[in-house]
């Protein structure tokens, strides 16, 4: 009981992390302009009718934070059309949810309890509804579990990884109709953040809207035929192509987002306007989100830096690149917008791959030498790179978490990580690499030159760039670089079947994790690492395809991945994870350049509620998410 | 004036012989110009119909000029194509001076003096006009690799010791924006000439064949034609480039673009020759070929190929702007040559954004010697297509 | 004559068979697929996608299927006018083209009719004076517009546009129109975005024009009717209209066919640099994705329109050039 207490006090801040637990919900709510036509019109019920009996209440305490007022439109911009799930994205309203200081936090839902860490109870909040009206209750949850997860048709491959705990699927109950409880045999430490995360888990659907495309609630004739006027191969299909709520593409797929789209794909721009049914409220009775409409534009996303510089967007970051800094800064005053420069969490903003799956057994060999590895690392004058490419603004830093992160010790940013050719030179010659050719590039054991050819996606001069800084200080250590660009898939396919000997990547995409986030990135998990694909894909399927990983510290991390996944405090996983930072700091399986790179984000002057400084991270993050985009508000002129 | 006409002719006229030797063709014979003239082969005739189109012949030269210059590229840079200066990234041109305060020096550039301006992340330039760097000619710089052959320190013009010298600027990395200018003509210059030749040879071949033989070869070639001019160039490029290997090397990729580009300009000149051909083999002397025994090949390439070969040339050179600019259109689009490959088209096509726009637009100037050869090809071409017409 | 138009439309069909196999060769070649890029690029922005999803998807859009059977199942719905469906875009090909061939064609005839504008007096007033330097001139400014690079040209513009007259980047017009119903201020929004893409396309274009017309018309100068009217002493410029350009222009015609599938699909990268709302930018974007059966179905309606466009073409100078019509065969 005990130990279930700490696991709760771990995982789970029960009440609301900004809201003291008695915060009631105040006596009169103010209903926003933008609903006053409908509402007197009777199309819609008036705001305490709407929101929830008992709502989230958001108190705006925080450095900055104020009380906003209703309306304005955001205009964002974006690339392609899929681009408009940034949308569920930075809407960021999830049963369960990262808040600022990165805890779990109740959000949807009124309360998880977790016991065991192996059985989860969701309460949903009592009178809540989705964004047509329509009430959001357990219903919704059952619907997901019996008829779209447990339907062999809509889901031929089985459950989602992250419900499967060696291979068993949870009990489904549902207690009452605002209650449902998914009980395990073992602790599911994936299960929270999958739903907390920027695309989230969704184990839940909008079960009245769906329920008129799926074969057990429709008629055969009718469903038949609305296959047959969409165009599509049978009821799965059209049903597949109605639920995808992560997409947020569909104007008629209920929501419980802060703003629901209204635009019809395809088009060049879309609306989204307030959900009149939204769950969260300000402490002086506004329900939020406190802007009606956000406006996205679709365009092409190498134009986006010169439109957010004309002042096309009050809110952006996507598709603007560090370098960009000095244009759009030019572009502040005359067009009334802030740019700041927010950190990004990634593990490195770009890092090397050796391919320790590579087919060539001569490279393979080398490659798996730590001494090698270490003497790339050493040999890369990150300082330089920081300087030429980053204005000296990044951290120098080997592929590990980030300062931001409780786990975080000096020594694995540092570890091998110091500009330093003459031990690099010693540990090749150590290697007993110690012919050169004329030119002075060392020779391979059977007798090529050490040229490494990187192979890089290509996409932005940045690669380049630093492989050409990198490629003058490896020379000093008589390695000579080759760089290769290819597209993405093509990249992805020759690392995979082991032609790549070595690869330039983002680093980590999770640089910030607590002991309580998964650490599978840093193990051999999925077949798209760069290092060890053939190992992650052994480990992906069980076994059942790719190579078992042959080197010892590999198998320990493997070892330690799933020994974090049974362990059953935060302290034992604290434990493992450090670890497995060591592991890594000391094998230095990837090779980190820079961490904590500049985000650049354009907010317009009028903007308020936006951080000055924040963290720009996928997940956690939800990029803006973690914000609350919904309690942004427009200040008058 | 009493004599008029009439009384002249009225009165008694001498009948008149010419006592010099009688030479029937007198009226025929030429004036050695003449002789000249028509004595003339058809490629000397082209040669002085050329000389007149006064654009033609300076484009020429102009082209002379340029291709000559891609076989000593190291020596014309200043700089090494891959030297960096860390200490002048995205720096602005540096003029070049004659007077310092009034005191001749002869060519010179002033220091300049760096600062990070922290508010906007700007890397501003401000000339510093107590230093002065004379530039020094045919002096020992930067080192290079020669063909292969020596390495060589060898420059036109170099920047006076501790001073530099970025006539047009440099880049992002602080590289000399002219040496990449030298460096890239030699990729994007000899792209459009191979190209062109490989278009050219399938060209007549397929072209030739159709015309020769007519019938279902024509009629196959001629659909083929039709299909691959029904495509946008775009798909057709994005293809092609798809299929390169990419274990190539460099230089590979660089030949299988040139390749690539080739394969869709052939039809306009197979059509062309096509036609001609069509029409040239009803002639008489062909026949006479024909009968004499002479194999397809040897008619085609010995009797009728010469009659239009000057015009064939002629549009080939027409199209070889379109060689080029296809190469930046490839960059553009990712699928044509990369970094660390320099070519006009990579750089130009690291110059499409807007940073380089509004805060570098020195970085644009590659554009000035693709459009200056497409032009001196152009002009060089129409002239030569003018020269080639039998009617004028 | 009907003889003629019946073997030129029977010739069409194994053309167009052909062209069909080229175009999904040219969609099958990239190595990959459209799921593998789609997972790739949400990898390059950090997301990753869980491989049941992509399982799912996998046999949900038949990529598991042989390639000839794709082929044929496109082939088959295309004759029953069914396009395909756009993964990228998770719609049938039609609604996603559909909406963008309006405004694609008018780009295209607002350039056509610009390059031909200016295009006509500079190659009449260059074949008239041949070698002087007004040609010389002419033909120069008519040069640039080629030589330089398209996508380099519309983004100068672009931002010189927004700086000096406060345009907005890209699109078609005002955001604050798009949607809206027509009104004078929608037109003027439009017209003030549409003066770019007019002006970069119709530059690469207006040399070549300018060129053929110019060639065209010397070789019609030389001949002997003009010279006899000439001779009567007819005043230069009626004599210039009168027969010489009449001539010229038969060629305008016979580029029909090359014309149609460059007004739909647009000047690509010049589009996707201004963020046209074109075809152009979708054939590419579906290109690059793989959009297999967007980039397909789209690929097949231009060369289509080609191959209908060289037929009207031939039909028409047929009907124009009687010595063509008489002779009742083909021009080409």
């Amino acid at each position: 009981m005990k130990r279930a207490r700490a696991l709760i006090a771990a995982a789970v801040v029960l009440a609301w992390a900004f809201v003291p637990a008695s915060a009631a919900r105040p006596a009169k709510l103010l209903e926003p302009f933008f609903l006053d036509d409908p509402v007197a019109a009777g199309d819609l019920p008036p705001v305490r009718e709407r929101v929830p009996e008992t709502p989230s209440i958001v108190t705006l305490n925080g450095t900055g934070q104020s009380l906003g007022r209703y309306g304005g439109d955001l205009r964002l911009l974006m690339g392609k059309p899929k681009d408009v799930r940034m949308m569920m994205v930075y809407g960021y309203a999830r049963l369960v949810a990262y808040n600022t200081r990165l805890e779990i936090v109740p959000d949807i839902l009124e309360r998880l309890d977790v016991r065991e860490g192996r059985e989860f109870t969701l309460r949903l909040r009592k009178g809540h509804r989705w964004s047509d009206g329509h009430p959001f209750t357990a219903e919704d949850f059952r619907y997901y579990w019996e008829d779209v997860a447990g339907n062999a048709e809509l889901s031929p491959f089985g459950l989602t990884k992250v419900l499967l705990i060696d291979g068993e699927p949870p009990r489904f109950e549902v207690l009452d109709k605002t209650t449902v409880r998914y009980t395990w045999s073992r602790p599911n430490p994936y299960f929270m953040p999958a739903l907390a995360a920027a695309a989230p888990l969704f184990i839940y659907r909008p079960a009245h809207y769906l329920k008129r495309f799926h074969v057990r609630y429709t008629d055969p004739a009718m469903l038949r035929r609305q296959v047959r006027d969409a165009g599509m191969r049978n009821w799965a299909v059209l049903h597949a192509s109605k639920d995808r709520q992560y997409r947020s593409d569909s104007p008629r797929l209920p929501t419980l987002q802060p703003w629901v789209n209204t635009t019809r794909p395809p088009s060049e721009r879309f609306i989204f306007t307030r959900n009149p049914y939204y769950h969260r409220i300000d402490t002086a009775g506004r329900q939020l989100p406190y802007i009606d409409r956000v406006i996205i534009s679709l365009g092409s996303n190498r134009m986006i830096p010169a439109k957010t510089g004309a002042g096309d967007a009050d809110l952006q970051a996507r598709y603007l690149r560090f370098d960009n800094y000095t244009f759009l800064k030019e572009g502040e005053k005359r067009n009334g917008f802030t740019v700041r420069l927010w950190r990004t969490a990634k593990g490195a903003q770009k890092a090397l791959y050796p391919n320790l799956n590579a087919t060539d057994p001569v490279w393979r060999a080398v490659l798996r030498d730590v001494r090698f590895r270490r003497a790339l690392s050493l040999a890369i004058d990150r300082h330089e790179i920081n300087q030429v490419v980053y204005f000296g603004l990044a951290r120098e830093s080997a592929n590990t978490v980030l300062p931001e992160s409780p786990l975080y010790r000096a020594q694995y940013q540092t570890a091998w990580s110091q500009f330093d050719v003459e031990r690099a030179n010693a540990l090749l010659d150590d290697m007993g690499l110690t012919k050169r050719t004329s030119d002075g590039i060392r020779l391979l054991p059977d007798g090529r030159p050490l040229n490494i050819i990187v192979d890089s996606a290509g996409e932005s001069t940045e690669e380049t760039d630093i492989l050409e800084l990198i490629h003058d200080s490896w020379l000093k250590a008589g390695i000579k670089l080759y760089s290769k660009p290819a597209q993405r898939e093509v990249f992805r396919r020759r690392i995979f079947s082991g032609q790549t000997v070595m690869s330039v990547w983002a680093g980590f995409a999770n640089g910030i994790p607590g002991p309580d986030m998964s650490p599978e990135e840093f193990a051999p998990t999925t077949k798209h690492q760069l290092h060890w694909p053939k190992w992650g894909q052994y480990a992906e399927t069980g076994g059942r395809a790719g190579e078992p990983p042959d080197m010892a510290p590999a198998r320990e991390l493997m070892r330690l991945n799933t020994a974090w996944r049974r362990a059953t405090s935060g302290a034992e996983r604290e434990r493992i994870w450090r670890r497995i930072l060591e592991i890594h700091a000391e094998q230095v399986f990837t090779i980190g350049i820079v961490n904590g790179t500049l985000q650049p984000v354009v907010i317009n002057n009028r903007l308020r509620n936006v951080p000055a400084e924040g963290v720009y991270a996928w997940n956690p993050g939800a990029y803006f998410g973690i914000y609350k985009p919904d309690t942004f508000w427009f200040a008058g002129r | 004036m009493t004599d008029g006409p009439g009384t002249g002719a009225a009165a008694a006229v001498e009948h008149y012989v010419s006592t010099e030797p009688f030479d029937p063709r007198a009226i025929e014979a030429l004036s050695p110009e003449q002789e000249r003239y028509y004595l003339a082969s058809q490629w000397r005739l082209m040669w002085w119909k050329l000389k007149r189109h006064r654009l033609a012949v300076i484009s020429g030269g102009f082209l002379l000029v340029m291709y000559a210059s891609i076989l000593v590229s190291e020596v014309l840079a200043p700089y090494n194509l891959h030297t960096r200066h860390v200490d002048s990234i995205y720096a602005p041109p540096q003029s070049i001076h004659l007077f310092d305060r009034g005191r001749f020096v002869g060519p010179f550039v002033y220091g300049t003096t760096y600062r990070l301006n922290m508010e906007n992340l700007k890397r501003e330039y401000t000339e510093n006009t107590k230093e002065v760097y004379p530039l020094h000619f045919f002096c020992s710089g930067d080192s290079y690799d020669f063909w292969g052959l020596t390495t060589a320190r060898l420059h036109v013009v170099c920047p006076a010791a501790g001073g530099t010298l970025f006539i047009l600027g440099t880049d992002r990395l602080g590289r000399d924006v002219l040496s990449r200018i030298i460096y890239g003509a030699r990729i994007s210059l000899t792209i459009g000439l191979i190209g062109i030749t490989i278009s050219f040879v399938l060209g007549m071949t397929i072209g030739g064949v159709a015309g020769y033989y007519g019938g279902w070869v024509d009629m196959i070639v001629q659909r083929l034609i039709e299909i691959l001019q029904s495509f946008p160039q775009i798909p057709l490029w994005m293809a092609l480039s798809a299929v390169l290997p990419v274990t190539w090397s460099p230089i590979l990729i660089y030949f299988g673009i040139t390749v690539i580009l080739a394969m869709i300009d052939w039809t306009g000149l197979a059509r062309a020759v096509r036609s001609k051909l069509l029409a040239l083999r009803e002639e008489e002397y062909c026949m006479a070929a024909q009968l004499m025994g002479a194999r397809p090949g040897r008619i085609i390439g010995r009797h009728l190929m010469p009659g239009f070969m000057s015009h064939l040339i002629a549009s080939a050179t027409l199209s070889i702007p379109t060689m080029i600019l296809g190469e930046t259109a490839l960059s553009f689009l990712g699928i044509g040559l990369r970094p660390p490959i320099t070519s006009w088209g990579v750089l130009l096509s690291e110059a499409q954004n807007i940073n380089v726009v509004a805060l570098y637009p020195w970085l644009i100037l590659p554009a000035v010697p693709v459009v200056l050869i497409i032009l001196a090809f152009s002009f060089f071409g129409d002239g030569l297509r003018d020269a080639a017409d039998p009617y004028k | 004559m009907i003889g003629y138009v019946v073997h030129r439309l029977l010739i069409m069909i194994p053309t167009l068979l052909a062209i069909s196999l080229i175009v999904f060769v040219i969609i099958e070649l990239p190595p990959g697929d459209y799921l593998e890029s789609y997972v790739a690029e949400l990898e390059s922005q950090g997301e990753s996608v869980d491989p049941k999803e992509i399982e799912f998807l996998r046999t949900q859009y038949g990529f598991d299927k042989p390639a000839h059977q794709r082929y044929l199942h496109w082939l088959v719905g295309m004759v029953q006018g069914d396009f395909g469906y756009s993964f990228e875009y998770r719609l049938p090909v039609s609604e996603v083209v559909g909406d963008r061939l309006v405004l694609t064609i008018l780009i295209s005839i607002a350039t056509i009719l610009f390059t031909w504008i200016i295009a006509f007096p500079i190659g009449l007033y260059s074949a008239t004076h041949q070698y002087s330097w007004g040609d010389y001139g002419l033909t120069f400014i008519g040069l640039v517009g080629l030589a330089t690079p398209n996508f380099l040209l519309a983004l100068i513009l672009l931002y010189l546009a927004n700086v000096v007259f406060g345009t907005s980047i890209g699109g078609l017009m005002d955001p604050q129109y798009l949607d809206q119903p027509w009104s004078l201020d929608k037109v003027l929004s439009v017209l003030a975005h549409l003066w770019i893409p007019v002006v970069v396309i119709g530059t690469s274009g207006t040399a070549a024009m300018i060129r053929r017309l110019r060639a065209n018309l010397l070789d019609e100068l030389q001949k002997q009717y003009v010279v006899t009217a000439r001779a009567k002493g007819l005043p230069q410029f009626r004599l210039l209209i009168k027969y010489p350009l009449r001539m010229a222009i038969n060629f305008f015609v016979a580029d029909i066919g090359s014309l149609l599938p460059s007004i739909i699909s647009g000047a690509e990268l010049v589009a996707i640099v201004l963020s046209l709302p074109t075809t152009g930018p979708i054939l590419i974007a579906a290109l690059q994705s793989q959009d297999m059966y967007l980039a397909g179905s789209f690929l097949m309606f231009l060369a289509t329109l080609t191959v209908v466009g060289v037929l009207i073409s031939d039909l028409a100078l047929a009907a124009l050039d009687p010595r063509i019509r008489l002779q009742g065969g083909s021009t080409r």
